[in-house]
């Protein structure tokens, strides 16, 4: 019982010492903490917010501190767990920085809020030819762009117009498993057409279990019913089948699913 | 020539193992012997820190049931944390009452969320016969009100099923208080809609109307 987070345990943190340590900026590693716990603890602190947005800012500075960056990182995710609408431009404009990251997780948190407005923005960063799509930036393993977390927010977003499905549907093709699972999941939930699904209940059967483990939350994110056994099939943890089927549980609003959970408790 | 039991070779073949397939075919191996001397060994394997290995293990003493209970009891004196959770998996499964004592501290201590859930559905379906072991039953009951509090959704999705079944298998003089936890769980003041959506269900099959 010497573990070191069984302390934050013993000792929590009041709502209002988390809102001055997000206020100040001497201490980063406690701001960094704040700016998690906020999301975490779904905080409706009235500075919450503009607290969030102050930790946006030094991203517009060059060079920008790495302490900074990473608050701003916990920042952006907690706007999108709080689905706070009006961070909506501040987060648009961050798709457009030159860091990876950054656009990941913006992308991933103007997804949460369901940001309309966000769609040219985003499909904007899958446009290019399919090579294009492909390549590695220099030195790393990364792509061009953050393309998992762009396909899931265009999803969650739920515009189906015809451009963004024809911006979406070449990824169903790339190379990597976890991409196409992503296309074939924004594809299902924007269309609700079962041909986008067999691809995805067939990577569930991946040799690498960190493959099965990523379809398996894209389909429970779907909603979409008849992958429930599939689901519970999985050569996977049932920690995991879990998160996938609270997805599919809070989708679909059917309780079978629950009954499910209840199983693999 | 000496006679070597099946016991003996399945050990021996554990022993020899060093990759996962060969150590989970071992593994089911010693299981499928159904003897309470491959106890201690399977045992053993939950502390290899080897999830597929582990598993497997643990369904061969779930299979034993409550003869594995004392030795499971026992072998939480070890400091290995990963065998811990497996030992509170096990246990809970096997629904011995010897096993109340362990799992109220889990449920209550355990840092994982994944060992609080399993030690909430334990609680939940501990062999316990009411009203002989009405005290026993409350004290089940009163960890999972505690339970409905916790920090991660799927310990609070687990004490939910807990409370439920508990419900309705038993009279209880702390219904109301489940009740009104179960309404609070079903309402806006619980930010995870799988919640609302199981303590609802919860309501509805404890107050059919």
């Amino acid at each position: 019982m010497n573990d070191p987070s069984t302390e934050n345990i013993n000792q929590p943190l009041t709502e209002e010492q988390v809102i001055e340590n997000l206020r100040q900026t001497e201490d980063l590693s406690d701001q960094y903490y704040a700016a998690w716990w906020v999301g975490r603890m779904r905080s409706r602190h009235p500075e919450t917010l503009p607290l969030l947005l102050a930790a946006l800012q030094p991203l517009h500075c060059n060079p920008i501190n790495n302490e900074r960056r990473a608050v701003a990182l916990n920042a952006i995710r907690a706007l999108g767990i709080l689905q706070e609408r009006s961070a909506e431009k501040d987060l648009r404009s961050l798709l457009k920085k030159n860091d990876y990251s950054i656009r990941e997780e913006s992308a991933r948190s103007l997804g949460m809020i369901k940001a309309k407005a966000a769609v040219p923005d985003l499909c904007a960063l899958l446009s290019g030819d399919p090579d294009e799509a492909e390549q590695l930036q220099s030195g790393s393993s990364k792509l061009k762009e953050p393309y998992e977390s762009v396909l899931e927010a265009l999803g969650a977003i739920g515009v189906a117009s015809c451009s963004v499905i024809s911006m979406i549907k070449p990824f169903t093709k790339h190379s990597r498993p976890l991409i196409r699972a992503s296309a074939g999941r924004a594809l299902l939930l924007l269309t609700g057409n079962p041909t986008w699904a067999p691809p995805l209940i067939e990577l569930l059967q991946h040799h690498d279990p960190l493959i099965r483990r990523g379809v398996l939350l894209d389909l429970g994110a779907t909603g979409w019913m008849p992958a429930l056994p599939a689901i519970q099939a999985a050569a996977i943890e049932n920690s995991l089948k879990l998160v996938a089927l609270r997805g599919l549980a809070e989708k679909s609003e059917d309780p079978s699913v629950l009954d499910a959970m209840d199983a693999l408790l | 020539m000496k006679n070597v039991s099946p016991l003996e070779v399945a050990i021996a073949d554990l022993q020899a193992a060093t990759t996962t397939p060969e150590l989970v075919r071992a593994t089911k191996n010693l299981c499928n012997l159904r003897t309470i001397e491959a106890i201690p060994k399977l045992i053993e394997v939950l502390g290899f820190n080897n999830p597929a290995v582990a598993s497997v293990a643990t369904a061969g003493l779930i299979d034993l049931g409550s003869q594995a209970v004392p030795s499971l009891l026992v072998s939480l004196d070890e400091k290995n944390y990963g065998s811990r959770a497996w030992v509170v998996r096990a246990l809970a499964a096997i629904h011995d009452p010897r096993s109340l004592d362990l799992l109220d501290y889990a449920l209550t201590t355990d840092i994982a969320p994944s060992v609080r859930r399993s030690a909430a559905r334990g609680l939940a379906e501990l062999n316990l016969i009411y009203p002989e072991d009405s005290l026993k039953l409350n004290r089940c009951l009163l960890a999972l009100l505690t339970a409905i509090k916790d920090d991660e959704w799927i310990v609070r999705y687990s004490a939910i099923f807990g409370i439920e079944m508990h419900l309705l298998k038993y009279n209880s003089k702390n219904k109301n208080l489940c009740i009104l936890g179960l309404k609070q769980l079903s309402s806006n003041s619980e930010p995870i809609k799988v919640i609302r959506l199981r303590a609802t269900l919860a309501l509805q099959r404890l107050n059919p109307s």
